[in-house]
């Protein structure tokens, strides 16, 4: 089957002004409120990028404005996933892609490490045992 | 009873780890439009849930919804919910299975009885006795009415089998109708679109598979987190419309900047769907953002309600109230924007009066 990159068309992204990222500013605004929520009450969360309405532009201002951060990890499960923290410490911008490298979900979280990085204790249980099983295995 | 592994079962059995899966539960989130958070909660319904059995009976239809799921995203999340979901039968799929194939249907039928999914896409024709579609030697409308017997619930995929959709077009010469015509003793969930976006299909589906229940639904049967607002209330253009600036032919300087095709025929104030925001060909774009209106595809009787390059009237009464709440919009936080409108929808009933762009000029604010 063609992919879409196989189709030889140019995109140009419209270099309006303000109107190029009507919701760019709002967007800001509630991660304001997401991030003051982590750091007075320790309370995560996260916006679903894909849910809203957003314009080309209005992607192009939120990382113009968040910026990159320190941290950028890889992640392989069901195609792979990319986390980048982005330059205001705590927010994260979250995309899982499938196997055919297409974007299937976009969060920003709002945390201080999100969940698709830690070990799941019970992956962690089965890998205890997984690894005593290996070292039987060497004797 | 079935004895199907439940959701997790199956997922661990295909070597997905925990961390996978909590991803697989993200995306499911954003495909139900359901908040964020509710990953958790799916992941832990998913623990409990059985693969439910599905029946997929395409009638009189042009393959396209067919064409939307299983050529979209493929391998992903969406073919990993397919497969999770145990497609039992699927006779577009399955047309060169014959015999074969209907035999098992039968089986399913009845292994399952009162428990399987039963997914219909295209229309019934019943106008002489319904000869205009056959298949196995049984009319649709037979078949609809054996299938639907036993099923839990019945999901009708596209506007032919939510509405009648292009076959029931003036002037129907095969009787075209829907299943909700016809059938009326199951809760259907009416899954519309010329083709429905393929996430809104899996969306739906996965709802079902992962809480069981059927979605909260509009009056015409379709679930509200993809229908519940117009692809006008959410469309990224809809600033241009409340500034009143509108393209008038396809090439002019305002089609060039983006401004809004509401002149140019858009459909989108009277359309309920989610193009603006999951867009389509794995979220490239979408009609609108390739600078054509929206035909109101989602609708029913789309195909007769007038030229898809005439402009749309609306109620006049709504206008003053637009430009303040787009002004509004840029005031609260994030998670308002597109919903700004729905407090005006509530006054949208009144008297249908044509809109002028001159009007819309001297009303802005
Ligand atoms: S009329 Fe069409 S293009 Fe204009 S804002 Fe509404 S949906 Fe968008
Ligand atoms: S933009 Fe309108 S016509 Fe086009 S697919 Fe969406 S609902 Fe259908």
């Amino acid at each position: 089957m063609s992919q879409l990159s196989d189709i030889p068309v140019t995109v140009t992204v419209l270099q309006a002004g303000a109107d190029a990222a009507p919701h760019g500013r709002a967007l800001l605004m509630e991660l304001e409120n997401q991030l003051r929520d982590l750091v007075e009450q320790g309370r995560e969360s996260s916006i679903d990028l894909r849910s809203l309405p957003l314009s080309p532009g209005d992607l192009a201002f939120l990382e113009q404005h968040l910026g990159k951060g320190e941290v950028t990890a890889e992640v392989s499960a069901l195609g792979p996933s990319t986390v980048q923290e982005t330059a205001i410490h705590g927010v994260w911008w979250v995309r899982h892609y499938n196997s055919n490298d297409e974007v299937m979900a976009e969060f920003l979280e709002v945390t201080q490490c999100p969940d698709i990085i830690r070990a799941h204790p019970a992956d962690v249980r089965d890998s205890l045992e997984d690894l005593r099983a290996r070292l039987v295995e060497l004797e | 009873m079935s004895k199907r592994p439940t959701v997790a079962e199956h997922l661990a059995r295909q070597g997905v780890s925990r961390r996978a899966f909590l991803k697989f539960c993200a995306a499911t989130a954003s495909m139900m439009a359901l908040p964020p958070g509710m990953a958790p909660a799916i992941a832990e319904a998913l623990g409990q849930r059985r693969r439910p059995a599905v029946i997929w009976l395409s009638f009189q239809e042009c393959t396209g919804c067919t064409e939307s799921l299983t050529r979209s995203h493929s391998p992903t999340i969406e073919s990993l919910i397919f497969d999770v979901i145990s497609l039992d039968y699927h006779h577009t799929l399955q047309a060169a299975a014959g015999d074969a194939a209907e035999h098992h249907r039968e089986r399913v039928q009845e292994e399952f009885a009162g428990e399987y999914l039963l997914i219909v896409d295209g229309s019934i024709p019943i106008a002489d006795g319904g000869v205009y579609s056959t298949i196995a030697g049984m009319t649709n409308l037979q078949m609809l009415e054996e299938s639907a017997k036993g099923a839990a619930a019945i999901v009708a995929v596209g506007s032919c089998a939510a509405f009648g959709g292009i076959p029931k077009a003036n002037p129907n010469p095969t009787g075209a109708v829907s299943v909700a015509d016809i059938i009326k003793d199951k809760p259907i969930i009416n899954v519309s679109g010329c083709p429905p976006i393929p996430v809104v299909i899996t969306g739906v589906l996965a709802h079902y598979l992962t809480f069981g229940t059927i979605p909260e639904l509009d009056k015409l049967g379709r679930p509200t987190a993809f229908y519940g607002e117009t692809i006008h209330d959410r469309c990224y253009r809809r600033p241009f419309y409340d500034q009143g600036k509108f393209a008038k032919s396809f090439d002019d300087a305002g089609a060039r900047n983006g401004w809004c095709l509401y002149e140019l025929g858009c459909k989108g104030p009277t359309t309920y769907n989610a193009c603006a925001t999951t867009k389509w060909n794995e979220g490239t774009s979408w009609p609108v953002e390739s600078g054509h209106g929206c035909l109101g595809c989602s609708e029913p009787d789309f195909w007769d309600a007038g030229s898809f390059y005439k402009a749309v009237s609306m109620p006049i009464s709504d206008l003053g109230k637009l430009g303040l709440a787009a002004a509004a919009a840029g005031a609260v936080a994030g998670v308002a924007v597109g919903l700004h409108n729905r407090h005006v929808k509530a006054g949208a009933k009144a008297a249908h009066k044509p809109l002028t762009a001159d009007e819309l000029e001297g009303d802005k604010s």
